[in-house]
């Protein structure tokens, strides 16, 4: 089948399985005890207030008709309005979405640059001390909690830089861009570069770990190929042979694992979120947790799951794409 | 007839964990230009080794350690005249640098690899493949000091860049319109389309001459064929081989042919050498080594095959195992000895080259050459302790039969 | 289950691998010290020492070696005055201690308790939930497949940690928390008779009497992982049924659920305990985040002490510090046993990973 139908088939897929994100979601706010009525209300409110409440929540349809409700809401991209504020859930999730999405693109980024050479290295160099180093390295990356990396890594920079912000996000990377376009000032680049320096290493080292360990397990493989033999055989350069050939047939296969390996990427956002005070969604869904606004809870853990899905239906149709073999059969 | 290659003494080791492991031990030997030279052997004789180390592709843990290869090639011979890598016309490949026998691939000798479908990267189009060697020759060739590794740099940078400018892409039109021709040359049909496919899209024979035909991008002046037709169906082997006899026809190149079946050779080769444990323990022209045979390990090979025609005896297999090429277990006899039917006590010597007629074609590393074999000199049977006896012992001969060293011109 | 030819290939590996030989020495290290925690922690874990006695209080005191000069400036007789103090750090504390006088080590030391407990049960029930379904879903095939392990990758759909909150968000107020265990050694101590038997038994006897199990987050642990295990045993199922020695078993007419049991179980299990030992390493890093957001029911934890020291790290950074050392040794060395293991049994398996 051609890459379109392949497509076609994952996201259809992907929808079933989003439908599931969502039920499931829903179900778990029935799963809470606690009343969302007694939240909302005044302890000493009367049960004619708690009645209006609890008609205004919705809480008095049968549950079908509260499904209904939940997923024509969904489909407009109405998350609800929030239990504590009354404001619009959607609103104000998609509000705190962009530093979440710049945190772990940045971390992505900086991983994939760090340990692509880095495995690509240790394979060259096996068993040599850079080879150990490596491997030493990317064991203890994804053996350290991330929260704790984090404070580690706030500590020296305080001891040793100096007072650096080490908490919270002036100026968003959107803000950052516009500033440097429109009135050619670069600081908003430089506000925004200092406080995301030090979250998004501390989100990237488990992945830079597991990233160099998959390179250099998969180089090795894949060097030990006799295709590799013969196209060397036909006098192409070493340079062409290496990353032509034999780092791309690494990658491919790694590309799966990678999409597997963002959702963890997501959780520790979260954490990292907490620790360094980044106005994300994951800081946030600790926060209403707290505060226990079953509305906004389960947005969040809606778009999270609704983007995850996306993002692995992504990396399908990227491994699709590179593998001929996937698409041809 | 001039020599295009003369391999002197070559010694290629692998330094293992295990030990040292000798795989190819002082092979000497040389190939006329424009010939199909076959060599033969079992699993394990270090023939492909040998053919590794020709074009040097040995990798660690191995290392070519001691001999020369000479290489005729006078246009290289007058550009290093200065330097000891140089014989007259020939140039010795193992003095030159790295980077001068890298720029030796492809332009002067190219391989073809047992399994096609394992040689060809999967997720790259056939079309691109073949024009990559295509386009390694025309920038080898392009720059006049050809030795000269520097101007045909093409680094990471000049990769990455590649993915974005066209024009800083390693493969170019006229290359994979090229590869198309190539294609064509080699009869696969519709060579376009099929350029623009990936190799499992391929069947196992055409995907041979798919090989075949990148081997001769270059246009090189010796290719080397590692069990070409091994991992085909028989009828498959045929053409290929057809394909292989009209080619060299054609450009005259000299063929070294890597094979254990002993009908390839008849089929293909002019002159043939037989290797054993890592060396050459007999060669000749097609005629000398199969109708007289001096080593008893050729008899033992030619004893094996099955006659078609002729009343149905009993197949001689050659009794034991290939022998361990570990150093320190590789022993200072002539190697052979322990599998030999005509051992007698001079073979407890390692026996040097040894002429067979005096128009020196056709040697062999065997005292048989010079001395008779009588059962008085023969070393006892259990000399080298039991060997796994024959299953009906009753029916085993008590000398061999069809093939005897006999007598010799 | 485990053949000799595999008894003998761990053997090899453990011999040839220095890694795997450290690991395995630190596990047992690890295991000896939350057993054995009574006897080993210098003082009780959750004893505080604040006063404003300065000669009572034992607040913020740094490891041994560590002491450090600062100044301060307090008002004496009315004026401001800056002082210069040594903080030295008292040798009966030898990792120092927290803002609320607790010594770091005997933490340290209950705090694996957790950990191991957490760790070891969380899996454990993750297989038990996982294993078995895995089977079923691979065993059978076909539909039955398709729509259980449909419903299991949806699971999948929620990172690990996300669901974990989530979750732990839902059973927070349920009346299943916490599961108080008796420790055998104090009461053993406190025991009139028995007392006399148990070494440095004055010392056990004044240590805590049972450990705070926290049930819900070991529930949660095990909610979001059992189906990495569902997945390798469905794999295993469906190599398995295509054997020959299933398909003699059938014909001689038993029943599905006795060839389950004797056939498929016993030979799908090396790359389940290949796995289980991968995901103890990230149930215990998955604990410790929860703790350090305050979602445990206890706080006798490695990530609810480090959660405590962040306030206080520039300062008084071993008090985060420690805990994340301890955190960071066990997960190596329950990384490196992982490694020993799949090195010496050589399937290829994929796990989650930690935070």
């Amino acid at each position: 089948m051609g890459l379109g139908k392949f497509l076609i088939k994952r996201t259809i897929q992907g929808v079933i399985v989003i439908w599931g994100v969502v039920t499931i979601t829903f179900f778990l706010r029935f799963l809470t005890p606690g009343d969302p009525v007694s939240a909302l209300t005044p302890p000493d409110a009367g049960p004619e207030v708690r009645e209006r409440m609890a008609e205004n929540l919705g809480l008095n349809d049968p549950i079908h008709i509260q499904y209904a409700d939940y997923i024509t809401d969904l489909l407009m991209l109405d998350l609800g309005t929030s239990m504590r504020t009354g404001r619009s859930a959607s609103i104000m999730i998609l509000a705190r979405l962009p530093a979440t999405l710049e945190l772990a693109l940045a971390a992505t980024i900086i991983s994939m640059i760090i340990a692509i050479p880095l495995g690509v290295i240790s394979a060259r160099r096996r068993h040599q001390k850079s080879d150990y180093a490596a491997t030493m390295f990317s064991l203890l990356g994804i053996s350290t909690p991330n929260f704790w990396l984090g404070i580690m890594l706030i500590i020296l920079v305080a001891v040793v830089v100096g007072p650096i912000p080490t908490g919270g996000r002036d100026v968003s990377f959107w803000e950052a861009t516009v500033m440097l376009f429109l009135e050619a000032n670069p600081r908003g680049f430089g506000n925004w570069a200092i406080h995301i320096f030090l979250p998004a290493i501390t989100l990237g080292t488990y992945f830079t770990a597991l990233l160099t360990r998959l390179t250099r397990s998969g180089m090795l493989e894949e060097l030990g190929k006799t295709y590799v033999e013969a196209t060397r055989a036909k006098g192409l350069p070493e340079t062409l042979v290496l990353y032509k050939h034999v780092l791309r047939n690494t990658l491919i296969p790694i590309i799966t694992v990678l999409g597997l390996q963002l959702g963890t990427l997501i959780g520790g956002a979260v954490i990292t979120e907490e620790v360094f005070s980044w106005p994300g969604i994951g800081s946030f869904l600790i926060q209403q947790i707290a505060y226990r606004d079953w509305v906004l809870i389960q947005g969040i853990l809606i778009v999270i799951g609704v983007g995850f899905v996306v993002i692995n239906i992504i990396v399908d149709a990227m491994y699709a794409k590179l593998n001929p073999k996937v698409v041809t059969e | 007839m001039t020599d295009i290659l003369r391999i002197d003494g070559l010694k290629t080791r692998f330094f293992t964990d295990n030990g040292q492991v000798n795989a190819v031990e002082d092979l000497d030997v040389r190939i006329e230009d424009g010939e199909v030279f076959g060599i033969v052997g079992e699993s394990g004789s270090g023939k492909s080794v040998m053919a590794l180390s020709i074009i040097d592709l040995i990798e660690q843990p191995g290392r070519i350690t001691d001999g020369e290869i000479w290489f005729r090639a006078p246009d290289i011979a007058d550009e290093l005249v200065e330097t000891d890598a140089v014989d007259g016309d020939y140039v010795d490949l193992r003095a030159m640098s790295p980077e001068q026998r890298g720029l030796l691939r492809g332009s002067r000798f190219s391989m073809i690899f047992q399994d096609p479908m394992s040689s060809f990267n999967p997720s790259i189009t056939v079309g691109e493949q073949i024009a990559e060697a295509v386009e390694a020759q025309r920038r080898a060739r392009s720059n006049p000091r050809s030795l000269d590794a520097k101007s045909q740099h093409y680094g990471l940078t000049d990769y990455l860049l590649g993915g974005v400018l066209s024009s800083k892409r390693y493969v170019s039109e006229p290359s994979l319109d090229r590869a198309i021709e190539l294609l064509e040359l080699v009869g696969i049909p519709d060579p376009a389309e099929r350029a623009e496919e990936y190799p499992h899209e391929y069947s196992g024979g055409m995907l041979q001459r798919a090989m075949i035909a990148q081997a001769l991008a270059g246009e090189p002046d010796v290719l080397i064929a590692d069990e070409p037709t091994t991992a085909l169906d028989v009828t498959i082997q045929a053409q290929v081989l057809d394909l292989l006899a009209e080619l060299q026809t054609e450009t005259g190149m000299t063929i070294l042919l890597i094979t254990h079946n002993l009908g390839v050779v008849a089929r293909m080769c002019d002159r043939v050498g037989v290797m054993y444990a890592g060396e050459i323990v007999e060669r000749g022209t097609l005629g000398d080594v199969f109708d007289n045979p001096v080593h008893p390990y050729t008899q033992g090979l030619l004893g094996s095959i099955p006659d078609l025609q002729g009343v149905a005896e009993r197949l001689q297999p050659i009794e034991g195992n290939v022998p361990s090429l570990l150093d320190h277990e590789m022993p200072d006899r002539c190697y052979f000895a322990d599998r030999c039917p005509k051992a007698m006590e001079e073979c407890l010597e390692h026996p040097p080259e040894l002429a067979v007629n005096d128009r020196g074609q056709h040697a062999t590393r065997c005292y048989l050459a010079e001395t008779e074999y009588t059962a008085a000199k023969a070393l006892p049977t259990d000399y080298f302790g039991a060997t796994e006896a024959p299953a009906e012992a009753d029916t085993a001969p008590e000398e061999p039969t069809a093939t005897d060293g006999g007598d010799h011109q | 289950m485990i053949s000799k030819r595999l008894k003998q290939s761990l053997r090899s590996e453990l011999r040839t691998s220095l890694m795997a030989k450290i690991g395995l020495v630190l596990i047992l290290l690890i295991l000896i010290v939350a057993m054995f925690a009574p006897f080993l922690a210098p003082h009780h874990p959750t004893e505080t020492r604040v006063s404003d006695d300065p000669e009572v209080d034992k607040t913020d005191l740094p490891p041994i070696g560590m002491g450090y000069e600062t100044s301060e400036t307090r008002l004496v007789d009315g004026e401001m005055q800056t002082v210069e103090t040594t903080i030295e750090p008292d040798h009966s504390f030898i990792l120092g201690t927290n803002t609320l006088g607790q010594d770091i080590l005997s933490r340290l030391m209950y705090g694996a308790r957790v950990s191991v407990l957490v760790g070891v049960l969380g899996a454990l029930l993750a297989t038990a939930i996982g294993v078995p379904y895995g089977l079923t879903a691979g065993y059978f095939g076909d539909r039955i497949d398709d729509s259980l392990m449909r419903g299991a990758d949806m699971m999948l759909a929620f990172p690990s940690l996300v669901l974990a909150i989530a979750l732990v968000g839902v059973f927070r107020d349920t009346d299943f928390h916490t599961q108080q265990i008796p420790d055998p050694f104090v009461l053993a101590a406190r025991h009139d008779t028995l007392g006399s038997f148990v070494p440095r038994g004055e010392h056990v006897a004044a240590m805590p009497a049972s450990i705070t199990f926290p049930v819900t987050v070991t529930l949660v642990v095990a909610l979001v992982n059992w189906v990495w295990f569902a997945r390798v045993a469905r794999g295993e199922a469906m190599a398995i049924r295509q054997e020959e020695y299933v398909k003699a078993a059938k014909s001689v007419g038993a029943s599905n659920a006795t060839i389950i049991r004797q056939h498929v179980l016993p030979n799908s299990l090396t790359p389940v305990i290949v796995l289980a030992t991968i995901q103890v390493a990230a149930i215990i890093l998955l604990e410790s985040a929860l703790s350090y957001l305050g979602f445990s029911e206890t706080t006798l934890t490695w990530g609810y002490d480090i959660q405590q020291g962040q306030s206080a790290a520039a300062t008084y950074w071993w008090i985060a510090f420690m805990p994340g050392m301890a955190i960071v040794i066990a997960v190596i060395s329950i990384n490196l046993l992982g490694d020993w293991l799949r090195d010496a049994l050589d399937p290829s398996i994929e796990g989650e990973g930690g935070v």
